[in-house]
């Protein structure tokens, strides 16, 4: 019993995914553009803005992902996929981030490279649900690879940024949302919600040094 | 005297501009490959010239031929760390699409004449 509902969930979660990614997406900039509008009115310099942007981007995303993850564990299925949906909202949004900063070409390089750490994220989360041992073993292994691309592109990008740092925060990121799912798996509501305020506090670590380095590579764009 | 001396100086600077610049488009052909992308694409060589693929990246990228949804085994090159190069030659005509296959959102085209 409990297989078969793992199989419906990873078949769900599948189904939800390449629905998703085949379909069309709704403006992030504009569905963003409220939020923008608040940093703007209370920053007084383009460096705060960009630093209270990539925060407020960063901790979207963990708040979606863990929604996303919920729903899918506790099978609501068209919870699922509306949170499926606003998660890859996020994900263009901060795509579209970087393509202010570094351009076209680099957010379209982005964009796959990070849906593909969300990828990842499923197959654990499936691999919960099912309780397949293997299947989660085999998404942190290649979650923890990804890390490796993940401060290869930023490194690459900005050079402010070392690989091995981000590789590091962004593993941080894979153990603290991991820990977020194993929670909600066990049903366990206050860790859930503790883990879950742990993980996106963790956020600020990527977003801020992630500001800052932007700012020093972009002193005439970003400085005063 | 002296004015002459610049003058010969900047005659050959100028000679040497114009000879540097007619041995670069005679050089084989490069790509970059950097921030997960290959640039610049597509691009275009005549048939028997070789292209050169320098990785920038500090990752393991490759330089395969064809598409993830349809390879064509023409040729297939590891781009181990930043600083990595691989070098293809393409003697016959045509368009070769090749991509990376760590990274297989990266796509580039070579088109030869």
């Amino acid at each position: 019993m409990t297989h078969t509902f793992g199989k419906l969930v990873g078949a769900a979660l599948v189904a939800a995914v390449l629905t998703l990614s085949a379909g069309p997406y709704f403006d992030p900039a504009q569905a963003q553009s409220g939020h923008a509008m608040t940093a703007m009115a209370t920053s007084s310099t383009r460096a705060a803005g960009l630093r209270s942007g990539l925060n407020m981007l960063f901790q979207e995303h963990i708040y979606l992902a863990a929604a996303a993850t919920g729903a899918a564990l506790g099978g609501r299925e068209a919870e699922f996929k509306a949170a499926a949906g606003a998660l890859d909202a996020n994900s263009i949004a901060i795509s579209k981030a970087i393509g202010s900063v570094y351009g076209q070409g680099a957010e379209d390089a982005f964009l796959p490279l990070w849906r593909k750490h969300i990828g990842m994220v499923v197959d654990y989360t499936v691999g919960v649900a099912s309780n397949d041992k293997t299947k989660q073993d085999k998404a942190v292994a290649d979650l923890i690879g990804y890390t490796q691309d993940f401060g290869a592109f930023l490194q690459s990008a900005n050079p402010n940024l070392p690989k091995s740092v981000v590789a590091d925060l962004v593993k941080h990121h894979v153990v603290t949302l991991k820990a977020v799912i194993d929670a909600q798996a066990s049903k366990d509501q206050a860790k859930t919600f503790a883990t879950l305020r742990t993980a996106a506090g963790h956020m600020q670590m990527i977003a801020d040094p992630l500001a800052e380095a932007i700012v020093k590579q972009f002193p005439d764009k970003f400085g005063g | 005297m002296g004015t002459r001396w610049q003058g010969t100086r900047l005659v050959a600077a100028v000679a040497l501009a114009l000879g540097t610049g007619s041995a670069a488009a005679q050089s084989p052909q490069g790509v970059t490959v950097q921030t997960f992308q290959f640039k610049p694409t597509p691009i275009e060589v005549a048939a028997g010239s070789k292209v050169t693929f320098i990785n920038q990246d500090d990752i393991t990228h490759t330089v395969t031929s064809g598409t993830p949804e349809s390879r064509d085994g023409k040729f297939s090159h590891q781009l181990v760390g930043k600083g990595a190069t691989a070098t293809v030659e393409l003697t016959q005509r045509g368009v070769y699409p090749y991509f990376c296959e760590r990274h297989r959102s990266m796509r580039g085209e070579i088109h030869v004449k």
